[in-house]
């Protein structure tokens, strides 16, 4: 029963570590929590949907395409806005205020055009994975997989191609970078595309570990997601990663009924708060963070 | 075109105006004087209705001394956050207050022997019996209706609400002037100097979010009182969204905004409602109502780009540093 | 006979990450006196100052203020016993005016507490005015009360660095911390600055402690001069004496300032 909890704690944790260095990535270019991406995470699920169910296609091509127009999506967003806004010396303010307009505008949307009911990919409900014990079913299985297969690859080429350590130059310090002669729009507008596929791989993923999903699920994602961006510490993408796999860990295993009988499982998403609480009351810059400068 | 003229609906949209202008007075406290980031503003406005629900229903107390402890209690979770928290910095600050208004609107969802969970207070007496908080109020409400001479009830409740919102906003005005205030918008600004300067940083925050919290609370009871029941899913996020725009379209660190920014919002979404044009009239009613949020989303978005002071605001007084 | 420093910094350190930007600093200062901490850049003055004020938390060491531990302990507190700060980019609030600026610094008003707001506003009124009448005077001393009810938005970088000096002598200070208090300054205005530095110390008492790379001005206005480099305190003493000392001009004396 506990392995199985961990199992899950896996599987969850890898998708929230995933939307996590989307977000992380994102911080360092905006220098704020985007409030939109969950939304953008739901965008990417849906688009998915609509290639998956609506149009036939394998989960695997919707999944692939939904992730090119999320990242579309998030290029556009930033010429049409984030850009706009920098060039005013727009403060923290303004972008946090034009990310929750955004995001009312995105889930809006999501609802005009595809309607409040919920949703399910076109994926084999009965099938089971079973590996020392643990019972997989086909979504969380794939989660996993893909999952973990991004978070290496992610964190290959941020932390060995050139591409990736400007990436992190820049998200760091962007003045910097710049005095360090990098061409900082070229590389926010890469982020922007790295960011967009991994939020659409993630709320596509999400779908399929919930195995069912509607046009809120964005917001419900998000708070995790902050959760273990905060958690991990805003500015390390790997710090992103860890703090998405530990409360996901977390948030399953509280069920566990050798914990005084366990957490209510509806309760999850209040685990995942209260460990980002007491962590940043005991640690307020995270686990990989920087601590404060004077 | 007829329901235009419907007094009614206006005087609908005039009440949830008066509420939303008590809510919005709460963050022009919290961030527009002292600089808190409380994205879970709506849920005090929950902590207080339920509370006066919950204690005339459950445990027999008067309606009235419920509000009263509803609004208390509303404040009380504003400490009850604020105190491990309010050290934090600004957007940490602002993504726990999002967690703690989720984890409300959860228990509020969940523990349906205290709440009635999600089918809301119509559940709180228990299974198969109707309760209700209402009563007092609605003889109150009638009473008001003769005493002043007017039409129905529902203008009565429509006067109750403006004046306490009115009430609120001369207070907050007034503070405005004092001292207090000035160390709150000192802390606004450059909290090291605050500090600096011999005032405790901490303390001020705690009292602001407090007594903003405290407005909320009085929003829910008035809430409460205008529908008879309600549920979790009426303390949406949306709510907490609402009360940010009316203290940013009136323009920041102007108490008389307020009220004048919830009128706005209250009829440009209520107006909306009546567009029979192009390209409204290609959606159904249901689908008018995302279409009408993705308005308002894409003219905050607007105001940021364009005018960052509000729309009342002077250039100076730069409402989005 | 030698009266108790005012002032004690014992073996402080600080680091952020692996830079240590202070580093086993001692002094002390006498009461009365205007002292002065010169060294290079990133010889961690800055940083000490924020670490006696109270900003930032020392990693050890003690600081000692007339006789009490301060090291470790809320900015607020350490304003409040009587120790103020002056910042090197003078930090006016914008957004209040000129008069407020000062008026915030009294210390202990009564209009600041909700509970005297409710109790007694009639004297919470009464300290205000008084409040304001004693700004009004020390805006005078400082030639910016044609300025008082602007917004402190409006004045130039020189003139903020004023309105930071008054509004810190507002806030009754027995030790005033000045941190490069001359920085960007022109010459007419230094002028002026060190004439109230030396006027706050000769009429009210106050001991005095400054930062400054201006070494004329340090030279001539100080009783003692305390020199860092790397996080240590490498000299101190007299003026004179410590710019003849050998190990002050290796670090860094006519070569920079």
């Amino acid at each position: 029963m506990f392995l199985q909890l961990v199992g899950n704690g896996l599987v969850t944790g890898s998708v929230i570590a995933i939307a996590a260095v989307g977000v992380s990535l994102v911080y360092g270019i905006l220098g704020l929590v985007n409030f939109a991406f969950g939304d953008v995470m739901a965008f990417g699920g849906f688009v998915a949907f609509l290639f998956n169910v609506t149009l036939g296609l394998p989960i695997a091509a919707a999944t692939a395409i939904a992730m090119l127009m999320t990242a579309l999506l998030c290029v556009v967003l930033e010429g049409v806005l984030w850009r706009p806004l920098r060039l005013r010396r727009a403060g923290f303010m303004s972008l946090f205020l034009a990310s929750i307009g955004l995001a009312l505008v995105l889930r809006q949307a999501i609802f005009l055009v595809a309607g409040p009911q919920t949703r399910a990919f076109d994926v084999d409900p009965y099938r089971v994975y079973v590996v020392a014990s643990v019972r997989f079913s086909t979504g969380q299985t794939a989660a996993l997989v893909v999952a973990t297969a991004t978070i290496v690859l992610v964190g290959l080429v941020l932390g060995l191609t050139s591409v990736g350590r400007t990436m992190r130059a820049v998200a760091d310090s962007r003045t910097l970078a710049a005095v360090a002669g990098i061409d900082t729009e070229r590389v926010v507008v890469l982020t922007w595309v790295l960011a967009g596929l991994l939020a659409a791989l993630a709320g596509v993923l999400a779908g399929l570990v919930q195995s069912s999903f509607d046009p809120n699920f964005g917001f419900s994602l998000l708070l995790p997601t902050f959760a273990a961006v905060v958690l991990g510490g805003i500015g390390s993408a790997y710090g992103a990663l860890a703090g998405g796999i530990a409360l996901g860990l977390a948030m399953e295993v509280s069920t566990w009924s050798g914990f005084f009988g366990g957490v209510d499982s509806v309760y999850k998403p209040v685990v995942a708060f209260a460990v980002l609480i007491v962590a940043l009351l005991l640690r307020p810059q995270g686990l990989l963070g920087k601590a404060r400068l004077a | 075109m007829n329901a235009i003229a419907s007094g009614e609906f206006w005087v609908f949209v005039g009440v949830i105006a008066g509420i939303y202008t008590l809510l919005g007075l709460g963050i022009q406290l919290e961030f527009g004087f002292a600089g808190l980031l409380n994205f879970g503003h709506v849920a005090f406005m929950a902590i207080g209705a339920y509370t006066m629900a919950i204690l005339t229903v459950k445990a027999g107390l008067s309606m009235w001394l419920s509000a009263g402890l509803g609004v208390l209690a509303a404040a009380a979770a504003g400490i009850v956050l604020g105190l491990p928290t309010l050290r934090l910095r600004a957007d940490y600050f602002a993504i726990v207050t999002i967690a703690f208004g989720e984890i409300v609107r959860y228990v509020a969802t969940n523990e349906d022997g205290l709440t009635g969970g999600s089918q809301g207070t119509i559940n709180l007496a228990g299974p198969g019996q109707a309760s209700e908080y209402n009563g007092s109020w609605e003889r109150f409400q009638t009473w008001l209706q003769h005493a002043l001479h007017v039409g129905s009830s529902d203008v009565a409740m429509l006067l109750v609400v403006w004046a306490a919102a009115l009430a609120l906003t001369a207070l907050l005005a007034a503070s405005a002037r004092t001292p207090w205030s000035r160390v709150l918008k000192s802390i606004r600004e450059d909290e090291d100097v605050a500090a600096s300067l011999g005032k405790n940083v901490f303390a001020y925050k705690l009292q602001a979010l407090a007594l903003g919290s405290a407005a909320a609370g009085l929003a829910g009871c008035f809430f409460a009182w205008q529908f008879s029941f309600f549920s979790p899913g009426d303390f949406a996020p949306l709510l907490t969204f609402f009360a940010w725009m009316i203290v940013i379209l009136g323009g920041l660190g102007r108490p008389w905004s307020v009220p004048v920014g919830a009128l706005m919002l209250g009829v440009i979404y209520a107006g909306t409602r009546f567009f029979d044009f192009p390209p409204f009239s290609y959606f159904d009613s249901a689908e008018r109502a995302y279409l009408r949020l993705i308005v308002i989303g894409v003219v905050i978005i607007g105001l940021v780009l364009f005018r960052p002071q509000g729309v009342l605001g002077r250039r100076e007084e730069l409402v989005l540093e | 006979m030698r009266s108790a420093p005012i002032l004690a910094v014992d073996a402080l350190s600080r680091r952020f990450g692996a830079v240590r930007a202070v580093d086993g600093a001692s002094f002390e200062v006498e009461p009365g006196s205007i002292t002065s901490l010169i060294g290079p850049n990133g010889a961690g003055k800055s940083t000490l100052f924020n670490v006696v004020s109270g900003l930032l938390s020392p990693d050890s060491g003690r600081v000692v203020f007339e006789g009490q531990r301060i090291d470790g302990r809320p900015p607020h507190r350490i304003a409040r016993l009587g120790l103020v700060r002056t910042f090197q980019n003078a930090r006016a609030l914008t957004r209040l005016s000129v008069l407020d600026n000062l008026a915030l610094a009294a210390p202990q008003q009564p209009g600041e507490r909700l509970s005297t707001l409710l109790v007694a506003p009639g004297a919470a009124r009464r300290h205000e005015s008084e409040t304001r009448a004693r700004a009004r005077e020390l805006l005078e001393l400082v030639r910016l009360d044609s300025h008082a009810d602007a917004l402190a938005a409006t004045l130039s970088g020189g003139q903020r660095k004023l309105l930071d000096f008054a509004r810190a002598l507002m806030a009754r200070p027995r030790l005033l911390l000045m941190d490069e208090p001359l920085a960007g300054v022109n010459p007419t205005l230094r002028l002026q600055l060190l004439d109230h530095i030396d006027a706050v110390r000769a009429e009210g008492g106050v001991t005095v402690v400054l930062v400054e790379h201006d070494l004329d001005a340090v030279m001539r206005v100080s009783d003692r001069v305390v020199v860092m480099s790397g996080g240590r305190v490498i000299a101190a003493g007299a003026p004179a004496e410590v710019r003849a000392d050998a190990a002050v001009v290796d670090a860094y004396l006519g070569t920079d300032g």
